[in-house]
């Protein structure tokens, strides 16, 4: 029964999302349009501030423009009395409320990406998420963001609680903050781990991936934490902002299982376990530099079936990734890198032969440059590289295990170039290109048949986001 | 008529930009008068929520493109305004902070600071009037 209401729900909302597939196409052209009308309104919004003080001027000596101006904001009518509305600020508690629709078309020549890419494209991605916060008390902060993402067989666009807590402020004084975090948080690792499903904050449609894992992002996404947060002023150098927190990782999804145990269909599950995770980030005062270091320490193990004779045994499973960040900005250029430097570790309980003992260091890292041409448009390149075993980098040693095997599969360098176009501030589209030497990133729902796979593949994409 | 008038305009504008003729402003129930500017970069990155006597900030900002938001931004805060909307960005899709609050004119930048209690904003001096306090930088 329980199950038949879920699958019920999840065509429900397979469906809808459907739905908002379409309706992304049709912000497109609302986006359109709205970028148009709002052309003259923007320009008059620069100088608007300088010419204020003599407004009466304006008023007594261009009446037509004074009428046009009034036509314009017509147009905007609807939409714009309904963001004045979120916007306002009479609300109580100070409630904010956000959110954003993104939909993508990847095409790719060989290997499937967010779906059947290959050859004919597809419209396999598509997020969205809405999210409130509120502050009842001046210290006090209550956030929850509620997320669908529907991107090939690992997400099916089923929404999700992202985040969810309650942020307390225990000391404050000018550039010092303390505070404590309790419920489900983003997990703060790297540049971009905290939003990497709003387009907007993303630096490219896909991020690097050798970093970000889309294949168990939610794994890494968002746990059960309690985190203490603070952040001093150095000196007169700038700021270290640090984020330390205790997490049960949520292991329930059948990507996790599948890059854990090497099956999506387990008979027993992952248990959650005490996990911890750490951030430190150093910022000078104009945000020119930004240094970071993270780290995770995961564990999970594995609970096998008591009814049914489990061939797999009750083994634990260790992650323990430490991630090093450094940006540098300047009003055209922001340039980013990061590497990873990723422990795995199975212990002997598992009763494979393939997890059993299995003990390596995989690692990754990328350099990448946006450049702002114009504060609306930005052209971005990067190249990323990805090493499944840092001792077998090619994964010759691998692939000679086991008939079948492709050392390709175990790392993936990726060249990206790719272009976007803040239409609006809330209204943003995006080109990408990637050439790929290698498979070591790509999802295993999606490409399910080891020889089926391509060593040298491309892969382009177009992005459409809205946000409020 | 058109193009005299625009050029006149402009030429007031320049004016009134030359000198740098901006302000930090504050509602009147701030009790602040003076205040760092590295105090005044972690509330506009909304890092910093309270003020002195426990009362919360309200921050009020123009569009991202408006020049007088981008003027502060640079000179003020030392920081490019593409930087401070990655900084909200990452509170507000985070749940770890909230967003400023966004007017779309001096008038209601004017008429928002001045009613709400807690509220900091920006204006050209020439806007400003009696109904809200000018926050000196150091």
């Amino acid at each position: 029964m329980k199950m038949l209401t879920c699958s019920r729900l999840s065509s429900y909302f397979i469906s809808s999302v459907r739905w908002l597939g379409k309706s992304v196409v049709v912000l497109w052209f609302v986006g359109d349009i709205s970028a148009q009308a709002q052309q003259p309104d923007q320009s008059q919004k620069q100088s608007e501030s300088a010419k204020a003080p003599v407004k009466w001027v304006q008023a007594k000596d261009l009446p037509t423009e004074a009428a046009e101006r009034g036509n314009v904001k017509e147009k905007n009518g609807v939409i714009s009395t309904a963001l004045k509305w979120w916007r306002s600020t009479d609300r109580p508690w100070d409630l904010q409320i956000h959110g954003f629709i993104t939909q993508a078309y990847v095409l790719t020549s060989d290997n499937n990406v967010f779906g059947k890419s290959h050859k004919d494209g597809s419209f396999g991605l598509t997020e969205a998420g809405l999210n409130a916060s509120a502050r009842p008390l001046p210290k006090l902060q209550l956030s929850a963001q509620v997320l669908s993402r529907r991107a090939g067989e690992g997400n099916t666009g089923m929404p999700r609680l992202d985040f969810a807590f309650l942020d307390y402020r225990l000391y404050s004084h000018e550039t010092d903050q303390f505070g404590i975090r309790v419920g489900r948080l983003k997990n703060p690792f790297g540049f971009y781990n905290d939003t990497r499903d709003v387009a907007f904050t993303r630096p490219g449609i896909l991020l690097p991936q050798s970093i970000y894992f889309d294949r168990t992002r939610n794994l890494g996404l968002s746990g059960d934490s309690i985190q203490l947060y603070g952040e001093t002023a150095v000196a007169r150098l700038g700021t270290i902002s640090t984020q330390f927190g205790v997490w049960l990782p949520i292991v329930s999804d059948k990507d996790t299982q599948l890059s854990v145990l090497g099956t999506d269909v387990p008979r027993g599950q992952l248990s959650r376990e005490v996990s911890y995770i750490g951030r430190g980030i150093f910022e000078t005062n104009d945000k020119r530099l930004r240094l970071g270091i993270s780290g995770i320490w995961l564990n999970t193990s594995y609970d096998p079936s008591s009814k049914s004779n489990d061939p797999i045994g009750p083994g634990a499973f260790q992650f323990s990734p430490i991630y090093f960040s450094a940006q540098y900005n300047t009003e055209r250029w922001t340039l980013t890198s990061e590497y990873a430097i990723r422990h795995l570790k199975y212990d002997n309980n598992f009763h494979s032969t393939v997890l059993d003992g299995q003990n390596l260091y995989g690692e990754s890292y990328y350099f990448q440059g946006e450049y702002r041409f114009t504060p609306r448009l930005e052209g971005m390149v990067r190249y990323d590289v990805l090493y499944t075993d840092r001792s077998d980098r090619d994964g010759s040693r691998w692939a000679e295990k086991a008939p079948g095997r492709h050392g390709f599969s175990r790392f993936a360098k990726d060249i990206t170039v790719g272009l976007r176009w803040n239409v609006t501030p809330e209204f943003m589209l995006r080109a990408e290109y990637h050439h790929v030497n290698g498979t070591g990133w790509l999802s295993r729902l999606d490409n399910p048949v080891p020889g089926d796979s391509k060593q040298y593949w491309d892969l382009y994409s177009i992005l459409a986001s809205y946000r409020f | 008529m058109y193009f005299a008038l625009s050029l006149s305009l402009l030429a007031i504008g320049t004016e009134v930009r030359a000198d740098g003729h901006y302000e930090i402003i504050i509602n009147p129930s701030v009790k602040e008068r003076i205040l760092s500017s590295n105090t005044l970069r972690s509330i506009f990155s909304m890092h910093l929520k309270t003020w002195s006597n426990g009362a919360k900030i309200r921050v009020f900002v123009l569009s991202d493109d408006d020049q007088l938001h981008q003027i502060v931004s640079k000179e003020k805060l030392n920081v490019f305004p593409y930087q401070l909307r990655s900084t909200w960005d990452r509170l507000v899709f985070s749940g770890t902070g909230q967003a400023p609050i966004k007017v779309n004119s001096s008038e209601e930048m004017l008429e928002k600071v001045a009613s709400t209690p807690g509220a900091i904003g920006y204006l050209w001096r020439a806007n400003i009037n009696e109904n809200v306090n000018v926050l000196e930088i150091k």
